[in-house]
C-alpha cells in the first residue's frame, strides 16, 4: 500500500536523520581533537547528506494527505526535521574550524578531553577477540559504554554499519564517557596508546 | 517569552566554561527527546531552564576570551574557542526547539515513536516499584553503565528533577528513571527494572 510505504520512508528517514546529526556532532569534536581534515570533512559530507535528505523528508511529509485534526502532529514532525538540520549545521560550524586551519587554543583541546562524553583512538590488535566478528555480533557499545563513531582501515574512513566486520589493523574513533575509554582499549587490546 | 538575565563579567575560565557548555548541550538533546518520546512537559521545562543557563555561558565565554587576546596570534586561536562555544549553543537551541514542541502542544506523531524504535541510542522511563531490589542503592551500585552501557540522565522525585544525576545518587522507591542506551543494553535495563512507563502522561 502507498500509504502505509510512506509512512515508513518518513519513519526512517527521520531515524536517520537524528543519528546522522548526532554523529555528525561527535565527528566533529573528534576532527579537532585529532586535528583531522579528513573526519572534518567527512562532517562536511554527511551536512550536504542531511541537507538533501531533510529536504525529501519535508517533501515526503507535505505529500501526505492531512486532515486538519492531524496538522499539529505533522507539524511537530517537521518541526523535528529542522533541529536535526540545526545540528548537523552546529557539527559543520565545529568541522570548520578545523577545516579553515585555525590553530586552536589548548584549551580547546583539553575541554573536549576533560568533557564528560570523550572521544578516543583505539587500535585493533591480532590478539583482539573483537577481529572477524561483525559490530553487531562484537557489542561494542554494550561491552564498553564507547560508540563506534568511524573506522579507520589503511587511509579509508569506514562508517560503520551492524555488518561492518572488524580486521585487525582497524582503528576506531569511539565516544563515550570517559571511564569506558579504557575498557575499549582493553577490548582492542590496543599495544600502544595513541596520542 | 521571558526576561533575559542580567550580565555582568565573572572570572570563569574558558576551559571550564567550555566543557560545561559541551556537557549540557550534549545533554539537553538526549533529555528534549526523552520530553518528546514520553511527552513530559515538566522535563520539558527543564530543558529550556538550561538553554538559559547555556545561552549565558555562551556570554561569558565570549567575554573571557575577549580579555584573554592580547595580540593577533591570540585571537586567532581563540576565535576557535568562540566558534565551537557558540556551535555548542546552537545545539542547546535545537533542544530548546524540541522542548518547545512539547510545551507548546504541538503533538507528536506516532512516526516520531516508531522511528525512536530504529535509532541508535534507545531512551526509556522506568518507575522503580516498591520492593524493587533496586531501590536504596546507588547509581553507582547498580553498575548500569559497566554492566549494559546504560547511563541514567534524568531522575524525577516528587515534582523534582535530578538532571544527570551523580553516581552516588541513591535510587528511590517512587522514582522515574530515565536512562539511555544501546539497544540491548536498554531491554536488559528495563527487565531489570521491572515496569516501564507507557507512553502519556508524565
Amino acid at each position: 500500500m502507498v500509504i502505509k510505504d510512506t509512512f515508513k520512508d518518513i519513519v526512517d528517514m527521520l531515524a536517520e536523520l537524528k543519528d546522522t546529526s548526532e554523529l555528525m556532532v561527535d565527528l566533529a569534536y573528534s576532527s579537532i581533537l585529532l586535528n583531522n581534515k579528513e573526519l572534518a570533512q567527512e562532517v562536511a559530507t554527511l551536512e550536504e547528506h542531511v541537507d538533501d535528505l531533510h529536504t525529501k523528508f519535508e517533501l515526503l511529509v507535505l505529500t501526505r494527505c492531512i486532515s486538519p485534526q492531524e496538522s499539529k502532529d505533522y507539524l511537530g514532525l517537521i518541526r523535528l526535521g529542522v533541529v536535526t538540520e540545526k545540528i548537523a549545521d552546529a557539527a559543520m560550524q565545529i568541522a570548520g574550524v578545523v577545516l579553515r586551519g585555525l590553530q586552536p587554543h589548548p584549551v580547546l583541546k583539553l575541554a573536549i578531553k576533560e568533557a564528560e562524553e570523550t572521544v578516543v583512538h583505539a587500535h585493533v590488535s591480532k590478539k583482539s577477540p573483537l577481529v572477524g566478528k561483525t559490530l553487531r555480533e562484537a557489542q561494542v557499545h554494550e561491552e564498553t559504554g564507547m560508540w563506534v563513531l568511524c573506522i579507520k582501515r589503511a587511509d579509508k574512513w569506514i562508517r560503520p554499519k551492524p555488518d561492518t566486520v572488524i580486521e585487525a589493523g582497524d582503528q576506531f574513533i569511539a565516544s563515550g564517557y570517559a571511564e569506558g575509554a579504557d575498557d575499549l582499549k582493553r577490548l582492542t587490546n590496543a599495544e600502544k596508546r595513541m596520542k | 517569552m521571558h526576561g533575559l538575565d542580567k550580565l555582568e563579567y565573572k572570572p570563569i575560565s574558558v576551559r571550564d566554561l567550555l566543557v560545561e557548555m559541551k556537557d549540557l548541550s550534549e545533554l539537553m538533546i538526549d533529555l528534549a527527546y526523552s520530553a518528546a518520546l514520553f511527552n513530559s512537559r515538566p522535563l520539558a521545562e527543564e530543558v529550556i531552564e538550561m538553554e538559559r543557563r547555556v545561552d549565558n555561558l555562551a556570554y561569558q565565554l565570549d567575554m573571557s576570551a575577549m580579555l584573554a587576546a592580547k595580540s593577533p596570534r591570540d585571537a586567532e586561536s581563540l576565535v576557535a574557542v568562540s566558534v565551537v562555544a557558540s556551535a555548542a549553543d546552537k545545539i542547546s537551541d535545537a533542544a530548546g526547539d524540541i522542548a518547545g514542541i512539547v510545551i507548546r502542544e504541538i503533538g507528536i506523531h506516532p512516526i516520531v515513536r516508531e522511528a525512536f524504535e530504529k535509532v541508535e541510542e534507545h531512551l526509556t522511563r522506568v518507575e522503580i516499584q516498591k520492593g524493587s531490589v533496586w531501590a536504596n542503592k546507588t547509581l553507582h551500585e547498580l553498575e548500569l553503565a559497566p554492566k549494559m552501557g546504560v547511563d541514567v540522565i534524568a531522575i524525577r522525585r516528587d515534582k523534582e528533577f535530578i538532571i544527570n544525576p551523580e553516581k552516588d545518587e541513591l535510587v528511590l522507591e517512587g522514582d522515574i528513571v530515565i536512562a539511555r542506551g544501546a539497544p540491548l543494553g536498554i531491554e536488559e535495563f528495563e527487565r531489570l527494572a521491572g515496569r516501564t512507563m507507557p507512553a502519556g502522561r508524565s
